[in-house]
């Protein structure tokens, strides 16, 4: 009993407790601050990748696609509706994009996507600027520019009433009024030649006209940019978007054969307008990747049926064949399910498959989102784990500090340790007063560690932007850098638990070499100890 | 039954000092009745202290046996010899060798927490507490329960360590010089309280080189160069 008792009083009364305190309360709070937002950069990346892509993906080999795809869809709608929510395909390849009023050309990673059915499979209408604020306005079909003007009710510069009134529908959703009115207060561009040199810039970007809101120009199909394709940022991470909403743009790809050959054809350019950008918060994607309609993009590409100089007609390619799996299905089962189907699926295609076709269809893989994205995932799980063992290594380094901590402590207290022997204790006994004490150190440590943590990492922002505000140097989070806007701020309660508990036992061990030395004095020798 | 408590033979103690070899003990015997008061005397450094430690177990001799109640303490098994230091003896220093961090009843108290484990304790607390405060009150600490060794005096923390020695109701109280660090007038008072203790049936070996402390016990004995003689006769 008198292990507890003294330990509990060595704690509050001497001064040398505090500094073990301390020691494991740095300790802690640093590590958990490390693993937090590491993990959280690691979350984040994890939950966007996965966003971009669906639970298990068909692909092909090569950028010329695979054939077939429309009849496995049919036959994972027949066979495997138990498992399959939903599926479908597309198409990446790579072009040229260019801003024809600005001259600008950028190469760029071409995604074609039946959007609905896109955004059903993903989260990436979650993306989208405009769909945001103007609620079911974005397409990648067919549209003219809309440009805003003066409304002759109101005499307020406004849009096309169907802009107007998906507008309302997002003011209605947000009912902030703050949050209404910083948007409200955003102007429009004042001209229909998007501003390129202007010195400001808007999220609400539209052209603008003296006349009535109106559509004009050309119709064209629609086109989604990566964020980052485009626009630079502010230091606050905002996008700079000077070009208005439905500005025109072209794509410029280039046709394979199925074979992977040049069509010999000279490169297709294709006008587009501006619809949307999309955000999927990593800047491998946002940067390089463009979105347009699948049917559209397939045709130009001649990856639609393309008739055969010997007659008949060639099957339509995909690059991909995303397939979103139902609720509650586990991602390894369900991606087992689609590999047996997809085996199955080929060996009822029979003889009359082509024979390039069968050549494609073996290059077929069946994927978990994961697996896609296994580079950019693994890349930060090393990160974490390599920023981890520099911590633990500099908390071994404290776990040293608090064994030295301890036998200064033993050291002082060998008077002690000869009164409690001539009382009568064993050096046992006396060995774990002092591994209590440790626990004791390591528990109050601990605990206060995690609030210090915690705290740190529930206002890493804005301590962040305090120090910023004192020397922009100190602003070390970089959203143009990171892609995020804000450093990742929750802390798992799991891994604090753990760090705790490793905090403790650390105490413990560093306890227990000096804890040994003083279970083996003589009572004798210790009294003499001055 | 016997009334003899208490036997040395033949002790023997030595410590190396550098190259050389100290005899501090060279065949010390003596025995001590039950409710005798012992006074063992001697110059500084005759080896009393080192004979002390080893009447109540704290060291080991090098040579010859110390029985209590007949048992061989060296022979036993160390966990009774623990329990020897716990109960039997009670133990006074002449530097008090009060634990600082805590008050005077929690000094006394802690000897018999060393007897406890957690739950036992939660049964003898109560009790625990009225026995320390019932000593305290008897070498006249009352008030000073509640105060830590640094806020007392010289003579309070000697008597705080007599009631801490006495708290186990030990059957033998050995004492170090226990007016050694004190004035005259609170030497006197402690020598007061161990008669007292003594005429209430209490065995008492107490070691000093104060001829006139040494007066107080039935018996003296002189330590000189290691080796034992007697020193004087029955006081009563």
């Amino acid at each position: 009993m008198y292990k507890w008792f003294l330990a509990w009083r060595y704690l509050h009364t001497k001064l040398i407790a505090f500094f073990g305190v301390a020691s494991v309360m740095l300790c802690v709070a640093m590590v958990l601050v490390v693993m937090s937002v590491m993990g959280g950069f690691l979350d984040t990346v994890r939950e966007r990748s996965r966003g971009m892509l669906s639970d298990v993906v068909l692909e092909a080999g090569s950028m010329q696609g695979f054939p077939y795809y429309e009849e496995f869809e049919t036959y994972v709608a027949k066979h495997m509706s138990d498992i399959v929510a939903v599926t479908t395909p597309t198409i990446v390849n790579y072009g040229l994009i260019r801003v024809p009023d600005t001259s600008q050309t950028k190469p760029a990673q071409i995604v074609g996507v039946r959007l609905n059915e896109y955004c059903t499979i993903n989260d990436f209408k979650g993306g989208l600027h405009y769909e945001e604020y103007f609620p079911g306005t974005t397409t990648l079909a067919k549209q003219p520019i809309a440009v805003a003007g003066l409304d002759p009710n109101t005499e307020k510069l406004s849009l096309p009433p169907e802009l107007e009134a998906a507008n309302r529908k997002w003011q209605e959703s947000v009912g902030d009024p703050e949050e209404i009115e910083k948007y409200e207060s955003l102007p429009y561009a004042t001209s229909a030649f998007p501003k390129t040199a202007a010195p400001y810039y808007y999220d609400r970007v539209f052209a603008a006209d003296i006349g009535e809101p109106k559509y004009e120009g050309p119709e064209h199909m629609g086109l989604i940019v990566g964020s980052d394709v485009l626009w630079d940022r502010d230091k606050q991470g905002g996008f700079k978007r000077y070009l208005a909403r439905g500005t025109r743009l072209a794509l410029t790809v280039l046709p394979l054969t199925p074979s992977g050959t040049l069509t010999g054809e000279p490169p297709v350019r294709i006008p587009l307008r501006y619809a949307d950008d999309s955000r999927t918060g990593i800047f491998e994607i946002d940067s390089m990747c463009v979105y347009v309609d699948f049917d559209m993009l397939q045709q130009k590409l001649a990856m639609d049926a393309q008739e055969k100089i010997d007659g008949g007609f060639t099957k339509p390619r995909a690059k991909q064949l995303l397939i979103g799996l139902k609720e509650g299905v586990d991602l390894d089962e369900g991606w087992a399910r689609v590999q047996a189907g997809w085996l199955n699926f080929l060996a009822t295609l029979g003889p009359n498959v082509d024979d390039g076709d069968m050549t494609r269809l073996g290059f077929v893989d069946v994927y978990t989102w994961e697996d896609l994205q296994r580079p950019l995932i693994a890349a930060i799980e090393k990160e974490k784990v390599l920023v981890t063992i520099l911590f633990g290594l500099i908390s071994l380094v404290a776990i040293v500090l608090l064994g030295c901590i301890f036998y200064m402590i033993v050291e002082k207290k060998t008077k002690d340790i000869g009164i409690l022997k001539s009382l009568g204790a064993s050096g046992r006994g006396v060995a774990g007063l002092f591994v209590v004490y440790a626990a004791a150190i390591g528990v109050v440590g601990a605990a206060l560690g995690t609030l210090l943590g915690s705290a740190f990492v529930w206002n890493i922002n804005t301590i962040q932007d305090k120090l910023a505000q004192l020397n922009p140097a100190l602003k070390v989070w970089s959203p143009d850098v990171y892609s995020f806007d804000k450093i990742p701020e929750v802390v798992k309660q799991q891994d604090a638990m753990w760090i705790a508990i490793v905090a403790v036992i650390a105490s413990m061990v560093g306890s227990l070499i000096p804890a040994f030395l003083a279970a083996r004095v003589w009572p004798v020798k210790a009294l003499r100890y001055e | 039954m016997s009334n003899e408590m208490l036997r040395a033979k033949g002790l023997h103690k030595s410590y190396k000092m550098g190259r050389s070899v100290v005899r501090v003990l060279r065949g010390v015997s003596l025995s001590a009745k039950r409710g005798e008061f012992l006074a063992v005397m001697g110059a500084s450094g005759s080896g009393k202290s080192t004979l002390l430690h080893l009447l109540g177990a704290l060291d080991l001799p090098n040579r010859g046996t110390v029985e209590y109640e007949n048992r061989d303490l060296f022979g036993l098994p160390r966990s009774a010899r623990r329990a020897y230091c716990n109960r039997d003896v009670g133990f006074v220093f002449q530097f008090y060798h009060l634990l600082p961090e805590l008050n005077a009843l929690e000094n006394v108290l802690i000897a018999r927490l060393i007897t406890h484990s957690a739950g036992s304790w939660m049964g003898a607390r109560r009790q625990s507490r009225a026995d320390a405060g019932e000593l305290l009150e008897r070498v006249g600490l009352k008030d000073r329960a509640r105060h830590r060794p640094s806020e007392l005096s010289g003579g309070e923390r000697q008597r705080v360590a007599i009631a801490r020695a006495l708290v186990n109701r030990p059957a033998l109280l050995l004492a170090d010089e226990p007016t050694g660090n004190l004035d005259a007038k609170i030497g006197g008072e402690i020598m007061g309280l161990l008669t007292e203790l003594n005429e209430a049936g209490q065995t008492i070996i107490m070691v000093t080189h104060d001829a006139q402390v040494a007066s107080r016990a039935h018996r003296r004995l002189q330590l000189s160069d290691g080796v034992m003689s007697e020193g004087g006769t029955d006081r009563r």
